[in-house]
């Protein structure tokens, strides 16, 4: 008889969920399944509004990451005015965007996820938060805080605030940096240097001691995609799309990102809000892959930047060229947090980038536009088509979140298949699920960890509708 | 990278009415002279990191909405350092939590006071309600009398 564990609801993420799981007639587990059952209509509501009106009205998409969905959308009306952004302008767009990145990422590790890695997964569910980090090993947290902090304060000091600020326009940037900003943004950097090495030395000194949930957290075979330079270098603001398979062979290498339609797909399926992404010539939905700071680091050939390249050999010495477990996830961003902080300081110290003249202006003259970027959570793709006054036709967005869909509930489903036994719902089963989740850090799930578990709802129940077993918490 | 020495937080959400007393207040008092040198802030919520810049203060002074109370009644009380509410724990604080996290974590809380302004409308929307637009300037004037009060006993 075919049964099926529902965890629902999936709640404190950035919308709502649930998971599924699918048992067989023996009990095993058959599949999983991750969904978002929230609708928000980004691209229904954005029709009949002007276009200098969207790369404000897009960033509300997210409180957490709204800069890089200002970018994506800056760069796609940056099309369709036929513009090109002054070389200050661009630096200075990549540096909030390198700050949105370092915040993220920090909220992600240190905040959210290091209770786990602190404490283990099967600690005490209500005792995993930043509080109890801080009484276990204080400087953690507050390098946690540190960090945090700097990268918002980076994102006020241009933006004028911290969340949703409108300082990216069409055609560049509100207004230039001045030097004092730029001096006080410096000053802190050092700071910021030494919270993130610190971190990586305790992550470096306890990954061993999560050696199971590495081999069990989303370890599988599949592509990984991202942004790079032209040296191969990570990259966040522009380049080229490339996609490696798990072997870290280069699969494809797109110069021009923007026309996604040739080579991604977008499946829809009945039992979720959220699109499941496939790279079109593996079909759907063997198409799998995955995006985000793991992605980044496995697609390039560098990080671009001297700390954060030693710091990614030694991460490659440990785990090879194409490390396939999401749980690595967490790695990575600290290595990327390393690389965003030297590349932050080395346009901050470019003598031009206090220059008064940060935006181009023009009308409309396209009526389509295309921008893609890297955000915390992977590849964004903003496309909009307007009408000759300008006025918004049309949008489709692709998100990170998107991107990781299949890999997420692939993950979901290792996890399950290892601690799931017969018909009992087990408190490890519970723990890491949440857990995997977390990897990823979509925005799904960006409030659910601090205390340590999400609240609940799984049920067991039966083909006939008979739930045989139930546990909230 | 800024110190400031009185502290003032207007926090809570701008496109919810009334509570976004703390808003239309932070931008009131960001050029009132009784709070001249005083580092004004608003904020959609108390985030952990916060808790640097309470450390760094010699007062504190939050401003927020109160869902209960006759609408435009003022309330004042003072924060002491607590444990956070477990379901606040990543991405915002109550003010007794910002104010014990500021003390773990840096070993300093300075005196911490809590304006609290009873709501009459938390409807979407970016206006105070009709009490509170009266409210806001006596609103401003507690946070003065709070902030000149202190400099008062340091002087």
């Amino acid at each position: 008889m075919a049964r099926e564990i529902v965890i629902e609801p999936v709640t404190r993420i950035e919308g709502h969920a649930k998971i599924t799981i699918q048992l067989d007639d023996d009990g095993q587990v058959a599949d999983a399944r991750f969904h978002v059952t929230q609708f928000r209509g980004f691209e229904r509501i954005c029709q009949g509004r002007p276009v200098h009106e969207l790369p404000s009205l897009m960033a509300r998409i997210c409180g957490i990451c709204p800069v890089s969905h200002l970018i994506a959308s800056a760069k796609a009306c940056d099309e369709i005015l036929a513009t090109e952004p002054p070389p200050t302008a661009v630096a200075l767009r990549r540096i909030m965007n390198l700050a949105q990145v370092v915040q993220s990422h920090a909220l992600s590790f240190f905040h959210l996820s290091s209770p786990d890695l602190l404490f283990g997964f099967d600690a005490e569910a209500g005792g995993r938060h930043l509080f109890r980090v801080l009484g276990a090993n204080p400087q953690l947290a507050r390098d946690g805080v540190g960090l945090r902090r700097f990268g918002q304060q980076v994102i006020e000091s241009l933006g004028g605030k911290r969340i949703h600020p409108a300082w990216v326009v069409p055609g560049g940037v509100d207004a230039p940096l001045q030097a004092e900003t730029r001096d006080q943004i410096l000053a802190a950097l050092p700071e910021a240097r030494s919270a993130t090495d610190r971190a990586l030395a305790w992550y470096k000194a306890s990954a061993q001691r999560f050696a199971e949930e590495a081999a069990r957290f989303g370890d599988f075979p599949s592509a990984f995609m991202g942004l790079v330079g032209p040296d191969g270098a990570v990259e966040h603001y522009d380049g080229a799309l490339r996609v490696v398979g798990a072997d870290g062979a280069t699969l494809a290498e797109r110069p021009d990102p923007r026309p996604y339609w040739e080579y991604l797909g977008e499946a829809v399926e009945p039992w979720s809000y959220l699109k499941s992404a496939y790279w079109k010539d593996l079909g759907y939905p063997e198409g799998i892959y995955r995006v985000g700071p793991l992605a980044r680091l496995n697609v390039a050939d560098t990080m671009g930047s001297p700390r954060a390249d030693e710091e990614l050999e030694a991460f490659r010495a440990r785990l090879g060229r194409t490390p396939g477990s999401s749980f690595h996830y967490h790695h990575a961003r600290l290595i990327e947090i390393l690389g965003c902080l030297e590349r932050l300081e080395g346009l901050l110290r470019d003598p031009d980038i206090c220059s008064p003249r940060v935006r181009s202006t023009a009308g409309v003259n396209r009526e389509e536009g295309i921008g893609v970027a890297e955000a915390p959570r992977g590849t964004l793709l903003h496309h909009y088509r307007v009408d000759r006054d300008g006025i918004v036709q049309w949008a489709n967005l692709v998100i990170a979140t998107g991107h990781n869909n299949l890999a997420m509930n692939k993950s979901v489903a290792q996890v399950a298949r290892h601690y799931v036994k017969a018909d009992r719902l087990t408190e490890p089963m519970l723990n890491r699920v949440e857990a995997v989740i977390r990897c990823y850090d979509p925005c799904l799930s960006c409030s659910t960890h601090a205390i340590g578990q999400m609240p609940l709802h799984l049920q067991l129940v039966a083909s006939d509708g008979t739930v045989l077993d139930e546990r909230r918490r | 990278m800024n110190d400031a020495g009185v502290l003032v937080v207007g926090y809570g959400n701008p496109l919810r009415g009334d509570d976004g007393i703390g808003w239309h207040a932070a931008s009131l008092l960001a050029s009132d002279p009784r709070l001249a040198g005083a580092r004004v802030l608003a904020r959609h919520q108390l985030v952990p990191e916060l808790a640097v810049d309470v450390s760094r203060a010699s007062l504190v002074v939050l401003i927020d909405a109160a869902a209960n109370g006759e609408p435009g009644s003022i309330s004042v009380r003072r924060v002491q350092p607590g444990q956070p509410v477990l379901a606040a724990l990543s991405h915002h604080l109550d003010p007794p939590a910002l104010a014990g996290l500021a003390e773990a974590l840096y070993g300093a809380v300075p005196p911490i006071v809590l304006v609290s302004v009873a709501a009459g409308s938390l409807a979407e929307g970016d206006r105070l309600s009709a009490a509170l637009e009266v409210a806001l300037p006596a609103v401003a004037q507690v946070v003065a009398k709070v902030v000149t009060g202190r400099q008062r006993q340091l002087s």
